[in-house]
């Protein structure tokens, strides 16, 4: 048996939210997935869990309002070591510009750039499932 | 900026040069004269000058000398140098180290100086048109990087979004299940209208021709008003309105009707649904001369960090359902456009106040 994934979607898209959270547990990839319609309500979620945080996997918007993608990794990376192991983070967005996915590319923190709509099977090969 | 007084500095060592020199330009330029180098560097660095002139004989140091020491920390000003002496190697050096525009030759004569001067003057002008428009430019430029980054993600989103539900859909045994896919493809297809027909309310504004009319704001606000009450985010919101118009306002109403349904729209939105009574008010009072334009209401109001970034282009404050950030960026520009001014108050969890005033436009 494989063991079950914990996911957390971070998108200011309502739509998303509900589009992705249903397609990751339709593809039996998970059970438990977490939403949050800001980076800033996640940070403050994963700090308030502390040693109970779960291993987890985060889908994180880029653009969003108040505290995009970007900025969410550059408080990740102040995150104490015992919290950030546990967590694995894909961006998933629709951009196409060229600078931002250079930039996801470069970031140690993000394993890489999934485009927007989310293909499960494609998440399944990153993770070697 | 050709009304602007030409401001000179005169340096010259003989001080019956700087008095004569005032006494026949003092009514045309404003003049500033002084006999000493070390002083002229001092008043440069407390005054703009747009010409210098100077003197090519000085004790301590040359004309030239001079011109070359101050001249890469006061770029801008036209430099001319006066001189008695015609010396090929100080026209050489004026040229290359002082980079001198032009040589008054002494005696000076009236006419000759003027035109040195209005010459100079040109010169200097034109170069601060040019930096002034090199300015606009950039800022243009980036204005439109910006605007192209953030579209593209606005026209896109809403697309993949429906991509995803289409994908969802097709996942999907229970047939029963597929209208409310269809229902979030609709919203989805919804958001990205309304942002093509904002981007054309833009482009409207920002390059249209403005079509001056007599306004009704009666009519404006009925009209708007059949816009959007059928709109299911309405809810039971309560909107009522106080019209006092008292003689013939004029405006552009393409530009009237971008402003009054961008904001009742965001009143709409950003309505507090825990409130029992969420309403929104219009006030307009517009004389022959002026309009006052208020809209208020009891909505989830707007945080004070934000206040003064809500007008910008593309910015989103932290709302849950907020839009791609060009309502009110469009409100701002069509209210400047109109010569008018805009202004919020609000408090978080209160509400908020628009109010805008606009002067009536003369045909």
């Amino acid at each position: 048996m494989k063991p079950l994934l914990n996911f957390f979607l971070i998108d200011d898209s309502a739509f998303d939210l509900f589009i992705y959270e249903k397609l990751l547990i339709k593809s039996g990839i998970t059970e438990n997935v977490k939403t949050f319609n800001s980076a800033r309500e996640a940070l403050k979620h994963i700090l308030s869990q502390g040693t109970s945080l779960p291993e987890i996997i985060i889908l994180l918007d880029l653009q969003m309002p108040d505290m995009n993608g970007f900025e969410f990794i550059e408080e990740f990376d102040n995150l104490p070591d015992f919290l950030r192991s546990k967590i694995q983070i894909f961006m998933l967005s629709s951009t196409i510009d060229t600078r931002d996915i250079e930039k996801a590319k470069a970031s140690p923190h993000i394993i890489d750039l999934l485009p927007k709509p989310l293909e499960v099977n494609f998440l399944k090969k990153k993770l070697a499932l | 900026m050709s009304e602007k007084t030409i401001s000179i500095l005169y340096i010259d060592d003989e001080e019956h040069n700087l008095h004569s020199f005032k006494a026949s330009f003092r009514k045309q330029y404003d003049i500033t004269i002084t006999s000493s180098v070390v002083e002229a560097e001092q008043i440069l660095n407390s005054k703009d000058f747009c010409i210098i002139l100077a003197d090519q004989r000085m004790p301590i140091m040359t004309g030239v000398q001079f011109f070359e020491k101050i001249r890469l920390k006061h770029p801008k000003p036209i430099r001319i140098l006066i001189t008695g002496h015609t010396d090929i190697g100080a026209a050489i050096d004026a040229i290359n180290k002082g980079e001198v525009f032009r040589f008054i030759d002494k005696p000076w004569d009236y006419t000759y100086v003027e035109t040195a001067i209005a010459n100079a003057y040109e010169i200097y002008r034109t170069r601060e048109d040019l930096k002034l428009r090199n300015i606009e430019l950039q800022k243009a430029n980036e204005e439109l990087d910006k605007f192209v980054y953030s579209a593209s993600h606005d026209l896109r989103a809403p697309l993949m979004s429906v991509l995803g539900i289409v994908n969802l859909a097709l996942l999907e045994e229970d047939v029963k299940s597929q209208n409310e896919y269809l229902e979030l493809i609709r919203q989805s297809v919804k958001k990205l209208d309304t942002f093509i027909i904002n981007i054309i309310d833009y482009y409207k504004n920002a390059r249209g021709v403005p079509v001056v009319t007599d306004i009704s704001f009666e009519e404006l606000v009925t009209e708007v008003q059949a816009t959007i009450q059928y709109l299911p985010e309405y809810g039971n919101l309560k909107m009522t309105t106080d019209i006092d118009q008292a003689g013939i306002f004029q405006s552009d109403v393409m530009k009237l009707r971008i402003i009054f349904n961008n904001l009742i729209n965001n009143a709409i939105k950003f309505q507090d649904k825990s409130k029992p009574d969420p309403f929104v008010h219009l006030t307009v009072k517009s004389t022959p001369t002026q309009a006052q334009i208020i809209v208020a209401d009891n909505g989830s109001g707007i945080k004070e960090s934000d206040q003064d970034k809500i007008f910008k282009m593309f910015y989103r404050a932290g709302a849950t359902n907020s839009g791609s950030g060009i309502g009110l960026y469009i409100v701002h520009e069509a209210i400047a456009k109109l010569g008018g001014e805009i202004s919020v108050s609000s408090k978080i969890g209160q509400g908020s106040i628009f109010e805008i005033n606009i002067p009536s436009i003369a045909k």
